[in-house]
């Protein structure tokens, strides 16, 4: 089926044929859309469902609205400089902990008990440390983003295949050549994946 | 001229809880000659890759010295091209990067490191592959990677773990063809890990069989036939055929009293 990439609609199957699956995550927002819009109809009290035109409208028009837009700058700037921190320190804590084993093991029990610390009770203590402002919401930004950041970092770098580092030893390759020639490539896919996790984390927390 | 020497290496692995620490080796001392090729072959569990294992580098052992050319050995270095049984090849670089990496950390030129790159993959029959990555290669191209960046570093000696440990038995033979007919044209003194007979007398100039029982060498075996050798002249099916005794001797070494016993009590 090469020719048929991007088609919906096969006229001689006389089925909707999603060829492509991106396709998929529009329809069902199509689907809940157009339930909400019914449902918002007969229900006729905004407290309980909004109405959706007015939504959707205030939705569009809030893109042009300058101070919508100025707060979501600093919302964004603030996500950025949270998961730029988790990203920075979570690596280089998972490649130590993922690299040695003597690393990993001084440093789990502290990183596993903060980890399990809720979010909203480093409030206070933020508000202490860093005052009212950025400080606060940058920390907490960081606080959710920097653990799952840095365990898929540790699980990389442990999970890269030992034989790898053993045949870059025996090419004469130092531990700082491994890092950068082994390691870090061979944990990329995983880092990866913490960042995104990073990046949920960090907007989560953002207040 | 001696090369390498296995001076009384003892390998012991101890035992987790209750369980009694295992010794692997016991006392195993030989030498390898400069441009010999040497076969360790054993049953499974023998400590036949632990050995390769610590002429590596990467595992030191309990007692003894491995010596290369008079120099004890620590850790792993450039001087011992190591060929993997999975290969290892660096999966998000090309062959050529593979092959070029090693040359990394030494002090030549820029077009020496290009010269050496060049003559590795014309060596290996990679040409028109330079490109491409780990992944798009067939096993015997992966394997021949594997030995050309092996080789890049100049090592003195090369050291193989079971290279065709996973590879079916019709292309054992085509890929033991290339690996004999490379590793003589770089003439280098090698030690390869197999579990194959009939491929240790294919390649080896010797082969030293060890014993299940505390890893130790039941034999030292001589292979004097020429090289390029017929599988189907008598002389190899004898030397096959000697040296399956002898490593069913050594097996046999591995049955305890508890095994004889349930193995009689089968029949």
């Amino acid at each position: 089926m090469e020719n048929s990439k991007n088609k919906i609609w096969d006229v001689k199957a006389r089925r909707l044929e999603l060829v492509n699956d991106t396709y998929l995550g529009y329809i069902v927002l199509i689907a809940l859309c157009t339930i909400w819009f019914f449902a918002s109809k007969s229900i006729k009290s905004e407290l309980i469902l909004p109405n959706f035109e007015k939504t959707a409208l205030n939705f569009i028009t809030g893109w042009t609205n300058k101070r919508i837009m100025t707060n979501f700058g600093i919302t964004l700037k603030r996500v950025l400089m949270g998961v730029g921190y988790a990203i920075i320190i979570g690596t280089i804590i998972g490649i130590g902990m993922g690299y040695s084993k003597k690393v990993y093991n001084a440093l789990s029990p502290i990183i596993n008990s903060i980890r399990q610390i809720p979010i909203m009770t480093w409030v206070p203590l933020s508000i202490i440390w860093f005052g009212l402002g950025e400080g606060p919401t940058i920390f907490l930004i960081f606080m959710s983003a920097v653990f799952p950041l840095t365990i898929n970092v540790i699980d990389g770098v442990a999970n890269i295949d030992q034989n790898l580092v053993h045949a870059a030893k025996s090419m004469g390759a130092s531990i700082p050549n491994i890092i950068r020639d082994i390691i870090i490539p061979g944990a990329f896919p995983s880092f990866l994946t913490g960042v995104r996790l990073a990046i949920g984390g960090g907007w989560q927390s953002v207040i | 001229m001696e090369c390498l020497k296995i001076n009384n290496i003892t390998k012991v692995y101890k035992g987790n809880n209750n369980e009694p620490d295992k010794i692997v080796l016991k006392d195993v001392l030989f030498s390898i000659n400069e441009g010999e090729f040497v076969c360790l072959l054993g049953p499974s569990g023998c400590g036949k890759t632990t050995l390769l294992t610590m002429i590596g580098g990467f595992l030191e052992p309990t007692a003894g010295e491995i010596y290369l050319d008079g120099k004890a050995i620590k850790g792993p270095s450039s001087e011992r091209g190591y060929v993997f049984q999975n290969y290892a090849l660096f999966p998000w670089m090309t062959v050529k990067d593979n092959i070029a990496y090693g040359l990394k950390f030494f002090d030549k030129s820029k077009e020496e490191k290009e010269q050496r790159v060049n003559y590795l993959i014309n060596m290996a029959r990679l040409n028109g592959n330079e490109k491409k990555f780990p992944i798009q290669l067939s096993g015997g191209m992966q394997q021949r990677v594997a030995v050309a960046r092996a080789l890049a570093g100049f090592p003195r000696v090369l050291l193989l773990d079971e290279p065709l440990g996973a590879i079916d038995f019709q292309m054992r033979e085509i890929l033991q063809n290339e690996l004999d007919q490379m590793i003589q044209e770089a003439n280098i003194t090698a030690v390869m890990v197999t579990h194959d007979v009939s491929e240790s007398v294919f390649m080896s100039d010797r082969v030293i069989v060890l014993g299940n029982n505390h890893g130790h060498i039941v034999s030292d075996y001589k292979i004097k036939l020429p090289r390029r050798r017929d599988r189907e002249s008598s002389e190899f099916k004898k030397c096959v055929a000697e040296l399956t005794s002898l490593v069913r001797i050594a097996f046999n070494e591995n049955i305890t009293a508890g095994e004889a016993c349930i193995m009689k009590r089968r029949k």
